[in-house]
């Protein structure tokens, strides 16, 4: 196996050359970037991200404990209030929905955190900080066989810069 | 003339390769590092007054709080006012970083995490104050609500309670958005920093390195923080006023109080940004990032917000008239006109007279002129609250309930302390992390040279993300 280390200047040639790697079956790669574009992310994985889903159960999560723990209490401790019912549903929706929004916001980072694998740990071999500047990269693992073919794509969408070196 | 070393000769000719490191990276980061006299006084300062605030408490916790002048029929004095004050000032973050982000309002970039930041500490400086104006502090778990233990009623129905969960949620979810977008320009402060700071921002970027997984799980996450954030914050304060429109008292129990609660809390929090933006902007040179457009555009939002300020002390004062109800026409009669007409007046001057002036284009993009005038605008949001609070409730139904409410010193003293507190946290912020989003910054600055390579076939000299946005 050989990996393939690239570095570019604008995010066009990076979207360009991923696009590229992947129709000609080089899935197995990783791009750096110093700031979000939404060509990289598109050209690298257009799918839908699973963050919604952990806001859609944090949600869920967050406004059934909201009325929950508001119908359980009023009931455990029944006090007639204004004439109103012991466990009245509509001043319940405030409370309801600010669980909503507190246990959503909890999970979607939550979420970050899994999706992303945002835990403290040794950073890839292949990051620099010149990622964090201004450039970007982008790494790809293939065949010994392709890595000229690779190269050579890299190369002809305004590589600046391309090592290549052998994986383990 | 002795010629070079010929070493020297061969490093000029060959110099070593050095990656070289993005200008938003320097300049932003430069204000972490270095000494700054300014900084220093206002933090020694900011110290000096919570110092004294906390003592002062310390001895209002001994004394009780009659020292702080709590009597009959005022018991929700300067204590209270000033939580409202900052809950409000804490609003213009989220509406900066959430709704602006949502309206794809990228001129936000530059001003972004400022406002994250003071939103972030306005609701910690806020959070005191119920505590605070409880008196004895050891029984502040009665404000959290839980199962019926020591016979504690959790009336569900009391905005008092809605409070408490609606400010919590919203100091979580201001904390989270901040954190989440303050990850990535702590990898640039990791990658920069040597020695044992280089360990710390080690753990609290957490592995970032910008993978595009990483940017595309940090993108939705934003995404979907700010789509909760944006009900959030219209909630928040909607429900600080009904604190007071649940009520009967007159003067409070109006159905305008939440929007205009809403619209007086970004007025203030946009003001509040730019007096703590513009001596920042000043010390730490920022002038290339934080531009007059930045200005002009929150001015906008300034003058927009005070006419429905305006709007709303005017519909007040007519609801009052047409609703024939003596009460409430005694209650705004008294705001103008009674005891404490000087504070009333400050408000109508200071939030609806005075922010006209940003009709004028030069005006609007005039920093000192901005700096001052906004100064004033959340002098007179705070005495907006005051108005509110102690009007109503110094000369409410019965006339020989009222009373007369004057400031204590100890209030003073603890208001000025929170102001201390706030500056205090903000000021060490500074020197830690960086007070303009890096990233959000640079993926402008990037763009407009992809954009003009494409164009022009070279790549333009950006502006930054700033003045970019013209």
């Amino acid at each position: 196996m050989a990996e393939l280390v690239s570095v570019y200047e604008y995010p066009s040639d990076v979207a360009t050359v991923v696009r590229k790697l992947k129709a000609r079956g080089f899935t197995d790669l990783t791009t750096y970037s110093p700031a979000p574009f939404e060509e990289i992310e598109l050209a690298e994985d257009p799918t839908p991200s699973k963050v919604r889903s952990f806001h859609l159960i944090g949600s869920l999560v967050g406004v059934v404990t909201g009325f929950g723990i508001q119908i359980w209490m009023s009931m455990d401790w029944p006090i007639k209030i204004a004439g109103k019912n012991i466990a009245a549903i509509p001043p319940m929706w405030i409370i309801g929905f600010e669980l909503q929004t507190l246990f959503g916001g909890i999970l979607v980072v939550v979420g970050l955190a899994i999706l992303a694998g945002l835990y403290p740990r040794p950073l890839d071999k292949h990051y620099s900080p010149r990622f964090s500047a201004e450039e970007f990269g982008v790494v790809v693992r293939c065949e010994d066989r392709d890595a000229a073919e690779v190269e050579s794509l890299m190369r002809g969408h305004n590589a600046k810069e391309v090592a290549v070196v052998a994986a383990h | 003339m002795a010629p070079p070393p010929a070493t020297a000769v061969a490093d000029a000719m060959n110099p070593p390769a050095r990656p070289r490191d993005s200008q938003a990276n320097i300049d932003i980061m430069a204000v972490t590092k270095g000494f700054h006299w300014p900084w220093l006084i206002a933090l020694l300062f900011a110290l000096a007054g919570v110092g004294l605030a906390a003592a002062t408490l310390a001895w209002q916790t001994y004394e009780g709080l009659g020292v702080a002048g709590y009597q009959a029929p005022v018991f929700w004095g300067v204590y209270i006012i000033t939580f409202v004050f900052w809950i409000g000032i804490g609003h213009a973050g989220t509406l900066i970083s959430a709704i602006l982000f949502l309206f794809r309002a990228k001129w936000r970039n530059a001003i972004n995490r400022g406002a994250e930041t003071m939103t972030v500490f306005a609701v910690l400086t806020a959070a005191l104050f119920p505590l605070i104006h409880i008196g004895r502090l050891w029984k502040f778990y009665f404000l959290l609500p839980y199962p019926n233990q020591r016979y504690l009623w959790v009336n569900f129905k009391s905005p008092l309670l809605w409070d408490v969960f609606a400010v919590n949620t919203y100091l979580t979810i201001s904390v989270l958005f901040f954190l989440v977008g303050l990850i990535p320009d702590i990898a640039i402060a990791r990658d920069r920093a040597v020695g044992w700071k280089k360990v710390v921002y080690m753990l609290l970027a957490a592995g970032w390195q910008g993978t595009g997984k990483q940017w595309k799980a940090h993108s939705r996450a934003v995404l979907h923080l700010s789509g909760l954030a944006t009900p959030l914050v219209l909630s928040v304060h909607s429900i600080v006023s009904w604190d007071f429109a649940m009520s009967i008292v007159p003067g409070w129990h109006a159905t305008i109080f939440a929007p205009y609660f809403v619209a007086g809390a970004i007025f203030g929090g946009f003001a509040m940004v730019i007096v703590v933006m513009v001596p920042v902007r000043r010390i730490f040179r920022l002038e290339s990032y934080i531009t007059d457009y930045h200005f002009e555009n929150m001015s906008r939002f300034i003058l927009f917000t005070s006419i429905i300020c305006g709007y709303a002390y005017g519909a007040e004062y007519f609801i009052a008239w047409y609703s024939a109800v003596e009460f409430e026409q005694t209650s705004f009669w008294q705001r103008a006109f009674g005891p404490y007409w000087f504070s009333t007046w400050c408000m109508i001057i200071f939030n609806v007279v005075m922010p006209q002036l940003l009709w004028i284009k030069k005006l609007r993009t005039n920093v000192p002129f901005l700096f001052v005038l906004c100064f004033f605008i959340n002098l007179g949001m705070w005495f907006e609250r005051y108005v509110i609070i102690i009007t109503s409730l110094s000369r409410e139904y019965i006339p020989a309930a009222w009373g007369l409410y004057i400031p204590s010193l100890v209030e003073m003293i603890v208001l000025a302390g929170s102001f201390c507190w706030f500056s205090m946290f903000f000021l060490l912020y500074l020197k830690m992390f960086p007070i303009i989003a890096i990233s959000e910054v640079k993926e402008l600055d990037i763009h407009a040279r992809d954009h003009a390579r494409h164009e022009h076939g070279h790549p333009a000299h950006a502006a930054h993300a700033s003045g970019g946005a013209h």
